[in-house]
This record gives structure tokens, sequence and C-alpha cells, in this order.
């Protein structure tokens, strides 16, 4: 119980102090601004016409535990990407981990307590994805006020049992199998759980919500599985929909939780073996070289951002398993059957257009990372930067040369893929890469725009940067700026639909226009580039200045 | 005095209203070696953190080598080398490749990198271990690896905060010649420590530092004279109990 009030003393010590506060407003601001996403997103979903009477006919008369099922499964979504994104750092290399284990404590209460402090953050942003989905359908309906408070037992218990298996099976796998390669192996999972439920997420609050209703119908049909650790919280929450106490529902809910408890207790036993495995499995280091630099500093930077992928074995698998991710999106023709299969645009055309929306896809599920390059991964080294006498903007070009060659990656994937999947021709394939060559310039400018924005990215005093909200509130600004500078793009592409629509489409005409459509695609992105390097080298500049 | 490297007049910090340094005034010749001591607390990093250009002043002036600190920008950075109590090296990055990089920074070329590079990597002791990955390195190789990079860049002013902690005691003798070496060069060095001895033996001046003010300066000698031939330890320890 100790350990936890320490805890809890933290959190209420936050507002008192300035990097406390801004720690809890930047948390604060990012999870309501997913909240009121997801609370636009509930809603667009609740108005689509039919989908009542589609959900009634799909679920057997029980359309509200449907829709209560459906977004009660964002709940283990988030708990499986945290419980593996942060098992490692939760479990083994928590900062007070060496106090724990050395206090006189159970065996297996530090375990308990890096679940506790997981499932306080998974619980948080399951509140914020699901939480307003919920609420949204039971304001639609005769719902008494109880029935609200219900609300926040049903996404932890949604939530719990998904993270405390995760980092169970974690921790045992660990305790047993531990080694380099395993270590490595957990490297892997982490990040396709961040590539994963980033993806996810962006779908989910950025697609149509025609498209979701489908879904919807789909799972309450039954077409798709409902995650076990839902049921009892969607029916809790569909009774109290009508103003009933599902009693039964409750205790399912109460044994869960329970259950969940009791195990990762038991496992936790396990956890004191598993630490010291896992710091006895250090992680291989994969190059060393006596290679001399050259001298120029934007050369010098951008091998420097190179060097920390290739001699760093969890970016380098970060690296493969996007490849991996990549081709599975481009083998199920995520976002483009629609495209391949319009009757009204030559073959050439739309293998064009589907390599250029999952290029688009690509680019946004790896933009964040890249984002982070430019000043919010080097916190700690901040002071080098700032006691430099290089020009800000010097610098910040070496890593946006950086970032552009990273970004090759994506559009080389997709050409692959392009080849692979949709057997494109080689000169399909061509003007594709020229065209997503400028599509990388403007990436790059978003990029640098939004990662530069101080209040956004500024380390606090000792170089830390600050997790969590700020972190989000940039993702999301990354997105959506990401989209408003594609708007042109996909208004030319409205209209050429329209076109082919109206009057059809010739290939010749398709390939006459090809070097007009490259030659804009280049401009723009070289204007994007440069409008990024302008105001970043600016905002860089406030951002090195002593503070 | 007015050729001093370093000159602070009134200087002062503060943080939400609490001044970590106030009223600090003192100079710096060049070629001179100062230590600074003080409780943990006292205000040392802040101090160093200001004459490094990190933070700014709440009050007073800096001046390093005549230049206002305030001003000068990117031409006093080039003529600044610090080191930090945590280094600032990338994890990921071998040691040669943190020189080649902070080098670049500071505009050297090449050929007097690689030659600044190899004879203090040698000078330090850590010839051996360049190529290797900075996150493999201990504590105190990583403040050698970063004071190497720093001593590259050849700077007029060298501050170290708290040089030698995690050093053993080949390193700290090793790091003691490195000082006179920087100074008979006539490069100003500016170092925070809680080493006594290392501050009796290496700096021509000490200043104490106590509730964010300095309140006693001179070499060794003048200080343990002030107070009765007494060892530096009751020196200091007398002179922080009376500021309490």
């Amino acid at each position: 119980m100790n350990l936890l009030l320490a805890d809890v003393r933290a959190l209420a010590g936050l507002p008192r102090t300035a990097a406390g506060r801004r720690v809890l407003a930047a948390s604060g601001g990012g999870l309501l601004l997913l909240g009121l996403l997801s609370w636009w997103f509930a809603n667009a979903l609740l108005d689509q016409p039919g989908l009542v009477v589609a959900l009634h006919d799909a679920s057997d008369g029980r359309s509200q535990a449907a829709l209560f099922g459906h977004a009660l499964t964002a709940c283990p979504m988030v708990a499986a990407w945290l419980g593996l994104a942060l098992a490692q750092r939760t479990l083994f290399e928590a900062p007070e981990l060496a106090l724990w284990r050395l206090a006189p404590l159970p065996p297996w209460r530090p375990a308990l307590q890096a679940l506790l402090r997981a499932g306080f953050a998974a619980t948080l942003w399951s509140l914020a994805i699901a939480g307003p989905g919920l609420v949204a359908v039971l304001r639609r309906g005769p719902a008494p006020a109880w029935a609200f408070a219900l609300t926040p037992l049903a996404v932890v218990a949604a939530t719990l049992p998904t993270l405390a298996a995760t980092l169970a099976a974690q921790l045992l796998i660990v305790r047993f199998l531990a080694g380099r390669w395993l270590r490595l192996l957990l490297v892997v999972f982490a990040a396709a759980g961040s590539i994963g439920f980033s993806t996810w997420l962006m779908l989910a609050l950025f697609g149509k919500p025609h498209d979701h209703a489908r879904d919807v119908v789909a799972f309450a049909a039954g077409e798709r599985a409902t995650p076990w650790s839902v049921g009892p919280a969607a029916a809790l929450l569909a009774a109290a929909a009508r103003g009933e106490l599902d009693l039964r529902a409750l205790r399912d809910l109460a044994l869960w939780l329970l259950a969940t408890f009791a195990g990762f207790r038991l496992v936790g036993r396990a956890h004191p073996a598993a630490c010291e495995r896992h710091l006895a499995a250090e992680l291989p280091a994969w190059r060393r070289g006596g290679s001399r630099w050259p001298a120029g500093l934007a050369t010098n930077v951008l091998r420097k951002e190179f060097a920390q992928v290739a001699q760093q074995p969890g970016a380098l698998v970060g690296f493969l398993v996007f490849a991996v991710l990549v081709f599975a999106m481009c083998q199920r023709r995520v976002l483009v059957a629609g495209v391949l299969a319009a009757p009204s645009l030559p073959a050439d055309v739309a293998a064009f257009a589907a390599l250029m929306a999952w290029w688009f896809l690509a680019v946004l599920m790896v933009l964040n990372t890249h984002m982070g390059r430019i000043t919010h991964w080097d916190g700690p080294q901040w002071a080098l930067w700032q006691c430099a006498p290089a020009a800000p903007g010097a610098i910040l070009r070496g890593k946006m040369l950086a970032v552009l060659a990273m970004l090759g990656w994506p559009l080389l994937l997709v050409a692959f893929a392009g080849v692979a999947v949709l057997d494109a021709r080689a000169d399909v394939v061509l003007a594709y890469a020229a065209t997503a060559l400028g599509g990388s310039g403007v990436a790059l400018g978003v990029l640098t725009l939004v990662g530069t924005i101080p209040v956004l990215v500024r380390h606090d005093g000792d170089g830390g940067s600050l997790q969590g909200g700020k972190g989000l509130v940039a993702a999301l600004l990354l997105v959506v700026g990401m989209q408003v500078a594609a708007l042109p793009a996909l208004y030319a592409w409205h209209r050429l639909g329209e076109h082919a629509a109206d009057h059809g489409l010739a290939l010749d005409d398709a390939w006459r226009a090809a070097p007009v459509v490259i030659g804009a695609a280049l401009a723009y992105g070289a204007a994007w580039c440069g409008l990024g390097w302008l105001v970043g080298s600016w905002n860089f500049a406030r951002l090195l200045r002593p503070r | 005095m007015s050729e001093a490297a370093i000159r602070a007049s009134g200087l002062g910090r503060a943080f939400d209203d609490r001044w970590a340094v106030r009223d600090l005034d003192l100079a710096v010749a060049p070629g001179e070696i100062y230590g600074f001591l003080g409780q943990n607390g006292a205000g040392k990093t802040t101090t160093l953190r200001m004459f490094a250009g990190l933070l700014r002043p709440s009050a007073g002036e800096l001046r390093i080598d005549g230049l206002k600190h305030a001003d000068a920008g990117r031409a006093l950075r080039r003529r600044i080398g610090f080191l930090p109590d945590t280094p600032p090296l990338h994890d990921y990055l071998t040691a040669r490749q943190h020189l080649a990089l902070v080098a670049s920074l500071w505009g050297v070329p090449r050929r007097e990198r690689d030659e600044r590079g190899d004879r203090l990597f040698d000078a330090l002791g850590i010839a051996g271990q360049v190529d290797a990955l900075c996150k493999a390195a201990s504590h105190g190789t990583r403040k050698k690896i970063h004071l190497a990079a720093v001593l590259a860049t050849a700077p007029s002013v060298l501050l170290l905060d708290e040089p030698t902690s995690g050093l053993d005691p080949l390193a700290v003798r090793q790091l003691k010649d490195l000082l006179g070496e920087q100074a008979r060069a006539g490069a100003t060095v500016f170092l925070s420590t809680h080493g006594l001895e290392l501050a009796e033996q290496v700096c021509h001046r000490i200043g104490i530092l106590a509730g964010g003010r300095l309140r006693a300066e001179g070499t060794a000698a003048e200080l343990r004279a002030q107070h009765g031939d007494a060892s530096l330890e009751d020196v200091f320890l007398a002179v922080t109990a009376a500021a309490r």
C-alpha cells in the first residue's frame, strides 16, 4: 500500500511545481483532445442513416449491446499496445525498481506495482478513446444517471485483464527464456505494437463514418469475434442503458478483476528472477568500426542520425517491422479496392493512384517517429546543441536531410509492393516514385514545421522531454497538417475522377499529363520543404536560446 | 582586471521566485584555473550553466573574453567548452563518432580533429574504447569521452561541472595533467568540485559558494591563512556553516 501511496502522492504533488503543472496540462490537454475527437467520431457514427435498423437486424435486437461492445474493443487494443510497448520499461527498467527489489517486500509486489502504473496509463487512454463513444450511446437512450457512472468501471474491466495478460506473458517468457535474441524479439513486438496501434487509431479517428458503420454492423452480426474481456462490461452497460442493474454482469466483472490481480500476483513471483535475466541479456551491439567521419556539420548530423538507426538494433528492427506492415497493407489492398475496381480509370492510372494512397498511409505511419528526430529525441543531448556555435539552420538542415533519406524507405517499400502485388509496369512505378518524392518533400516540410513548435517540443530544464499529452498533440497536429497539405492532390484526384466518369479517360491523355503532375508534385514538395526549413530554423533557434 | 576571461558582476538567477545564485561578483584571468566549491544545491551548476549559455541570468552582467554574454551569440560559444555532470552523449554513437559530431558543430577541420582526438583519447586512457558504442561506457568513461570531444574544439574557456565524479585515481591524475596543460596553453579553466584535494592541488584560486552567494575567495593558502592555518576542509565547513 505504501508504494501505491507514494505514486498517488507523487501525482498529487505535480501541481505544486511549474514543471509538474506543465506535465499535467500537456497530458490532460492531449487526452482531452483525443477524447473530443472520439466524441465527434462517435456522434458521426451514430448519425449514420440506417445504422440502428441494420444493427437491430444483425444483432437479434441487441443493438445497444453491440454498440457498447464495439466501443469497448478499443480498451483491449490500448492494453495490448501499452502492454507490448511499455513492458520492458515498466517491468524491468523502472527507475524505482532497484529500491523496490531491495526493500523487504513480497517478491510479487514490484510486478504488481508495475501493473498498477501501466493500468493507470492504459485506463486514461481507454477512457479518452472508448469513453466518449459509450457516453454518446447512453445519451441516445433513456439511460438513468447512474448508468453513466458505470462507464469507468466498464472501461477498467475491459482494459486491465488484457494488460495483465500481456505483461504476465512477457514476464514469464523472460523468466524462462531470457537471452539477447529474446530481448530483441520483445523489441520487435513493442515496435509492432506501437506502429500497429498508431495505424489503427489513425484509421479509426480519421476514417469515414460510413465505413465504420459497416464495421459495427459486421461486429454485431458476429462476423468479428468479441474480445474476451469486453463481453461482461458491454452487457452491464446495455442493461444499465435500459435502467436495469445486471447483477450477473456485475459479478462477472468483479470476478474478472479479482482473477486478474490474483493471477498476476501468482505470476509476479517470477519477477525477481526475470529482472536478473533481463539485465543479464543486454541487446547485441551490431556495429563496431573505426571509420572517420567528414568534418561538415550537416553531413555529421546526417550520419549521426543514420548511425543511431544502424547501430541500434531496436530501431533497425522497427524499420523491418514497418516493411512487413506495409506489405501486409498492400496485399490486403487497404484503402484502394474501390480505386482499382473503378471501370472509368485505365489500369495504369488506377495502379498509380493505389500506389500514392499506400505511400500516403505508409508515410503517415512513420511521420511521428521521424518528427522525433528533429528535436524530441535529443533531450539528453540538447545541451550540446545549445552550447554549440553552429548556425541553428545548419543543424536543422542536417536533420532534415536525414529524415528525407529515411522517408525514402516507405517510398521504396510501396514501389516494391506495387510490382509484387499490383504487377504495376515499370513506367507507372517510376511515375509514382517521382511524384512520391515530391510528396516526401511535403511530409518533410510539415513534420519540420510541427516538430519545431517550441510549445510542443521544448525540453524541460534537465533536457528531458515531456511525454504524453504534448507528444500526442504534436502527433495529431502532424496528421492534420499532412492531410491539409495533401488537399490539392486530393482535389485534383476528385476532379480527375469526375472527368473520367463523365467523359472517360484515355491512357494516352494520362501519360501526356504525367510530366505536369510530377513537376507540380516536385515543386509543391520543394515549396513545403523550404517553408519548413525557414520557419523551422527560426523556431529551432528559439529552442536553442538559454532559458 | 579588464582582461579577465570570465567576469561576472552582480550575477543572479532565480527559479520560481527562489534565488539559486545571487549577487555573484568574480573575475577569472586567462590561463587561470578557478575552483568553485560549495555544498549540494549551493548554486555551482546554475552558475556554470549561465556561463555556458544554457541559462539566462535573472540579474547582473556576464562577460566572457570581454564579450557581453547576452549579445555575443555564436562568436562567444565558439570559445567555450562545457563538460556537464551528465555528459550529453548519444548512446548509439561510438566515442570517435561523438567527437566528430562535436567537432563539426564547432567547425574544427578534419585533420586537426583527428590529430587532437587521437592525442586526447590517448591522454585520457580511452584509446582502446573509441570504436565502442557510448551506451556501453561507464559513467567515468562517458565523462572522458565528452571531455576529449570538448577539448578537441580547443576552447579558450573551459567549464567543468564535477569533472572528477566517477573517475578512478589514475583518471583523476590524467585529468589534473590535462587541466594544467590547458592552463599553460592559455585556456581559462573554471571547475566546480567537491574534491577539496583536487581544488588545493590544481586550482590557482578557489571560491566558496553557499546559499547562492560567493562567501570566500582566494588561493588555497590565503583561505587557510584567513582561518588560522586550518585545513581547506575546515575552511569550507566554517564558511558554509556561517552562511546557514
